[in-house]
């Protein structure tokens, strides 16, 4: 029976089911339930398309499941259930109803076999994961999350208008391999970029997701992103300009990372720099590439909400987040500072953990595949990222210069659920055969080779080693209260200047010209309306005299495009 | 064939069914004047009315949705002499609209207008009211050109009367209604001065006929100037951008009931008006038609799009808003209307109906809303949706079909917009369909904000059953028709169809009703 | 005062208490020194394996370990001069602006800790 239902739907009903029961234990042991039961639903399900619909004249296909869309839908249950059990202790209506929902919807993303169903998915996405950040319930969330909600719903609205051109040339909308080149399919690449937070297009993930709430950052860092990855690979694996675009997104956020001072928007910006990663891999486009990175995806998700959590439960203790204000809180948080090393030594991809064992899979195929400087960017993206999620992290939050602040220990289901998390990061770096057999394509590929065990633990120790020598040497940049303009600066400062100075204009030109005609009108009319109008309001005098002036134009116009033509 | 032997036979009711449409409520209304006040009996009649004519359009679309027409010659007189009701796919559609709105609204009114209208000018509102309902349903379903002018002025004139009802309320409503029965004399005359023009050319005022004495002469700078003026003229019933400024006033300060009832029907009678005379009077192929709906009724259109949207964003009246609003969907109407093509048809089609129940729904909401909270004023609905919960979920689910969310009905009308705009080729205008409907998104975030996001202004109520039901079931029905197109996309494509197949041509000159199919019409 | 606001070290969690020793005054230098010394080790064994890299310079000796030195000063630099020309106040986006806005305390566990005490 549970075979026919779609997953998403599962969600959406654990969303309406949560409305019902009352807060407190019963709803949140539901929220991570249900997940789980759906991730066992995923697992179990045969390939194939399981429900097919007709709407509106088109074949739909809520349900296509083979090996690539199943591996994104098992990690998004997963994480679906560990993200709500960490939200344990949320009495919060519009959050518990909310991560459902955009949880769901990014499943039935994932398994749309069609455009026009992933569309709506896709708009779903962004209208649901919304009230996670504004579940933060401040003037500055509220105003971050309507700049969020126009990128995501844009991006939703190109996808359509590019779903329409396809439609329109081919006729189909299967959702499958697409070549880029005509409008339809640039439109949907852009969408998807949009959604991937490609260079220039990035900045809706660095401004919104340090803005959400303590636990909607967790699920927020998971969906919405990795839903572009896997559209990506669905639709435009192998195509080359992704590789350099993948290349950039690895590099510049390393450096925005680095003297960023919110430790929210340091993982933003160290999640933009991910998925760089990710895009490469499609780049390449192989099969053991997009191996890379659906491996690269799943681990990814499990550590980045291992960061996410840990920072959160530092949030959730101490009421602070930038790292200026943080420092020396190992003492009384010591297990979350430990979890907080496990993903930082998951996302650094030290041997025997999950970064190491997926991250090489993307690597290897950009060198087997001969793109010699994107590999070199790449590597050193890599020394990048220990710089910032792995050293910055948890040293300037745990360790580092005493705050003075004792915190307790985060509270037992924070504990449980990073617990978990940070289990999994270690079992699949010790056990990478078990990641490695759900992956889309047969993997032939061993990481614990000598040659790349030492290569790796040479990088990331003389990089740690060059951390020591500036960090002593006083080199290191300090952590100030300050933030940095990225390209949301044009939105956000530059373009309402423009708006600001074009509508005085504006509103002075029109102040001027309603006067000349208003003055007309009143000599005009004055003597026929005088008498007329209960009310005798001069106000209500012009409209009708503009208006018979705007009849006997348009009438004009009128006939001489008639005639003239 | 078949008809000839029809001559003869004694008629049934179904025959009748084309006069009965517009008898029923012509006949209640001055029986709810005549049964007069006696509380609840007015309404009673009023309803029964429309609930009548609702019956019987739907009886009249269900024969006629897949092409072909009905012609029935009153009083026996064969056109062009007599005067003829012809209906097709594109009147029969509308015709269903207007009685089904008029169906739900009547049961919303029950309250509204006792809170709102003086009791005794009870009577009389739903007399006019009903003189109203009759005359858009005698526009829309008379095949005669001057009957077209006698029925706008008969639903006019009562326009003018219920919307100067609100007066009862806000003395405004006087001045709104005398604005708008200025204006819409000169729009009547306008348009009766290019049927008068017409009349000269060819004598005849049948539309079928006059169709058929047009084409042979459409280098005559007299039929060209014809075709000016009915343009214009309608172009101001129907509040095409520049023309719009009667609308805002007469929406906002007309009764709840009566704005409902005529933001879902006037102005798509109008637009009706202007499709037949473009498509069935005139033809699509003459050259001067194409250059001015390109020329002009296009840009005004899109302009009509942004600029009452930017109107509508700033507006602290909700009604006010959506009077704005309605303008600018408009636009959306007449876009698709001069990409002149069977998808445009469509669209323009299906977005009268959708844009009709859509904001049927909203202007009921307000209603509600008005009658809890006193006014519309964003001010003094503040925080409203946790008081009336019902009312404003509805809205909400309006709202989103204002915008074209994806399962409502506004979706449907602009995504086959957006489509025929691409057959056309003319992306651009594609693009910016899609550009402002992100200003819909803002000035309908600006009302669920107001109503949900503030604390409540005041203690209230939920609306009483009579209102929140009939706004339910519009609601509804705006998610039903986002999600079933059967019934609305045939009619509109059959509608489309028809209207560009051209004229049918003067009827065979059969007494009473004679059912045509669409290809043996003009045999 | 609470017993979660430790006084002094004897009052904190076991793991917190033996992790301690990293503040503890030459503890920073003893860490960096047998970090030197693990890379160093590195460096041999490095020696000793064979290697076979997509790249030739994969192969040369101490390649990574170069790497990595030189792209993590890459970084501490190219992030120095970044800050220079992107700095900003907190408030640079006005004075309600998310960059400036403090975490709403009453949905962190904080207040709920203030209780307690």
């Amino acid at each position: 029976m549970l075979e026919s239902i779609p997953t998403a739907f599962l969600f959406f009903a654990m969303g309406l089911l949560a409305m019902a029961v009352p807060k407190g234990a019963a709803r949140s042991a539901l929220l991570v339930v249900i997940p789980l039961i759906a991730a066992w639903q995923v697992w179990t399900l045969p390939e194939g398309n399981l429900a097919p619909v007709t709407f509106f004249g088109l074949d739909l296909e809520l349900m296509r499941v083979d090996r690539l869309s199943r591996v994104f839908g098992l990690i998004f249950c997963l994480i679906a259930a560990l993200g709500n059990l960490y939200a344990w202790h949320l009495k919060d209506t519009v959050q518990q109803v909310a991560a459902p929902l955009y949880a769901g919807s990014a499943i039935g993303a994932v398994f749309a076999g069609d455009l026009v169903t992933l569309f709506f998915y896709w708009e779903g996405t962004a209208i649901a994961s919304v009230f996670l950040i504004w579940a933060r319930r401040t003037l500055g969330a509220y105003n971050t999350g309507l700049r969020y909600l126009i990128i995501q719903v844009g991006s939703g609205v190109i996808l359509m208008a590019g779903i329409a051109l396809l439609y329109a040339e081919t006729g189909s909308i299967a959702f499958d391999r697409m070549t880029l080149g005509s409008l339809g399919t640039w439109c949907i690449f852009f969408a998807f970029g949009i959604k991937c937070a490609f260079p220039l297009l990035h900045n809706w993930l660095q401004d919104a997701y340090p803005a959400a709430t303590i636990t909607g950052t967790v699920v927020l860092s998971a969906f919405t992103t990795k839903l572009a990855v896997y559209a990506l690979a669905r639709g435009f694996a192998g195509t080359e300009i992704l590789i350099y675009i993948g290349a950039i997104m690895t590099l510049f956020p390393i450096f925005f990372a680095e003297i960023e001072n919110d430790m929210r928007r340091v993982l933003s910006y160290s999640l933009n720099n991910q998925l760089g990663f990710m895009v490469v891999g499609i780049g390449v486009g192989s099969e053991m590439a997009l191996n890379g990175t659906a491996a690269h995806a799943f681990v990814h998700i499990l550590y980045k909400a291992l960061l996410f959590m840990s920072v959160g439960a530092v949030l959730y203790r101490t009421g602070k987040v930038k790292a200026s204000e943080l420092g020396g809180l190992y003492r009384t948080m010591p297990l979350t500072a430990t979890f907080c090393l496990v993903g930082a030594a998951s996302i650094s991809a030290f041997p025997l953990f999950s970064g190491f064992i997926a991250k090489a899979l993307i690597l290897d195929q950009a060198a087997a595949h001969h793109h010699a400087i994107v590999w070199g960017a790449l590597v050193f993206a890599s020394a990048g990222v220990l710089s910032h999620s792995g050293i910055k992290i948890p040293f300037f939050t745990f360790f580092a210069h005493d705050s003075g602040m004792r915190p307790k220990e985060a509270p037992t289901h924070m504990l449980i659920a990073m617990g978990i998390t940070a289990f999994l990061c270690i079992f699949i770096g010790v056990f990478p055969g078990t990641l490695y057999a759900i992956l889309p394509y047969e993997v032939d590929y061993h990481p614990y080779t000598a040659a790349h065990v030492v290569g790796q633990l040479l990088l990331l120790c003389f990089a740690l080693l060059a951390f020591g020598v500036l960090y002593r040497t006083g080199r290191h940049p300090a952590e100030i209260r300050c933030i940095n303009v990225d390209s949301d600066v044009i939105y956000r400062k530059a373009a309402p200047s423009v708006v600001h100075i074009a509508a005085r204009a504006i509103s002075a030109i029109w102040q001027a010209h309603a006067g000349f005609w208003m003055r007309k009108t009143d000599l005009v009319l004055r003597g026929l309306y005088a008498s007329h109008g209960p009310e005798g309001r001069m106000a209500r005098v012009w409209p009708t005299g503009a208006m018979v002036l705007w009849i006997a134009i348009l009438l004009g116009v009128t006939l001489a495009v008639i005639f003239v033509t | 064939m078949a008809t000839e032997s029809v001559h003869d036979v004694a008629l049934t009711l179904h025959d009748q069914l084309p006069i009965l449409q517009l008898v029923v409520p012509f006949l209640a209304a001055p029986l709810v004047m005549v049964v007069g006040a006696g509380r609840g009996v007015a309404w009673l009649i009023a309803f029964l009315a429309s609930l009548a004519a609702f019956a019987i359009s739907a009886l009249l679309l269900a024969q006629v949705i897949d092409g072909g027409f009905l012609s029935y010659q009153i009083g026996g007189w064969a056109p062009p002499l007599g005067i003829e009701y012809r209906i097709d796919a594109v009147n029969a559609f509308l015709l269903f609209l207007i009685s089904g709105v008029s169906t739900l609204v009547l049961p919303f009114a029950y309250e509204s207008v006792k809170a709102e209208i003086a009791e005794r000018n009870q009577a009389l509102f739903y007399t006019c009211y009903l003189l109203c309902f009759a005359g858009l349903l005698g526009v829309t379903i008379t095949g005669d050109a001057f009957n077209v002018f006698v029925f706008l002025e008969i639903s006019s004139l009562s326009t003018y009367a219920i919307i100067a009802a609100g007066a009862d309320r806000d003395r405004r409503a006087l001045t709104a209604a005398y604005d708008y029965l200025v204006m819409g004399t000169i729009g009547a005359t306008f348009f009766v001065i290019g049927l008068g023009l017409l009349y000269m050319m060819t004598g005849t005022l049948n539309m079928g006929d006059l169709a058929d004495r047009i084409a042979p002469q459409t280098d005559n700078r007299t039929i060209q100037a014809a075709f000016a003026f009915i343009v214009v003229g309608m172009g101001l019933k129907i509040a095409i951008y520049p023309l719009h400024l009667w609308l805002p006033n007469a929406y906002t300060y007309a009764p709840s009931a009566v704005t409902a009832f005529l933001a879902a029907t006037a102005t798509k009678v109008a637009v009706y008006v202007l499709l037949r005379f473009s498509f069935s009077v005139f033809s699509p192929g003459f050259a001067f038609e194409n250059y001015t709906y390109e020329l002009i009724i296009l840009p005004f259109a899109i302009l009509a799009m942004f600029a009452a949207s930017f109107i509508a964003i700033f507006q602290t009246d909700l009604k006010r808003m959506l009077a704005y609003s309605s303008i600018a969907q408009i636009g959306y109407m007449l876009l698709g209307l001069s990409l002149m093509n069977a998808s445009g048809l469509a669209a323009t089609m299906v977005h009268l109906f959708n844009h009709g129940i859509t904001k049927a729904v909203l202007f009921m909401g307000v209603g509600a809303l008005t009658l809890r909270a006193g006014s519309s004023f964003y001010a003094s609905i503040r925080g409203m949706g946790r008081a009336m919960p019902l009312t404003a979920a509805a809205m909400v689910v309006g709202g989103l079909s204002l915008i074209g969310v994806p399962g409502t009905a506004g979706f449907i009308s602009k995504w086959v917009l957006v489509q025929a705009a691409f057959e056309k080729g003319w992306w651009p205008v594609a693009f910016l369909i899609v550009l402002s409907s992100l200003l819909a998104v803002v000035y309908v975030w600006r009302f669920v904000e107001t109503l949900y996001l503030h604390e409540p202004a005041r203690d209230a109520a939920e609306a009483p059953l009579t209102m929140v039901v009939p706004i339910w079931i519009t609601a509804l029905a705006c998610v039903w028709f986002g999600i079933n197109t059967d019934i609305t996309m045939t009619a509109a494509n059959t509608a489309a169809e028809t209207l560009l197949s051209g004229s049918t041509g003067l009827a065979e000159p059969s007494p009473w009703t004679s059912a045509l199919p669409a290809g043996e019409a003009s045999h | 005062m609470s017993d979660h606001r430790p006084a002094t070290d004897d009052d904190l969690p076991a793991l917190g208490r033996l992790l301690t020793w990293v503040d503890r005054p030459g503890s920073g230098t003893k860490l960096f020194r047998a970090l030197g010394g693990f890379c160093a080790a590195l460096l041999v064994i490095d020696l000793l394996i064979s290697k076979h890299g997509h790249f030739h310079i994969e192969d040369v000796w101490a390649f990574y370990g170069v790497y990595g030195f030189l792209s993590f000063v890459c970084v501490i630099y190219g992030a120095k001069t970044l800050r220079f020309f992107a700095k900003r106040n907190e408030d640079y986006y006005g004075a309600q602006a998310i960059d400036r806005e403090d975490y709403p305390l009453d949905q962190t566990g904080v207040t709920k800790e203030a209780d307690d005490a």
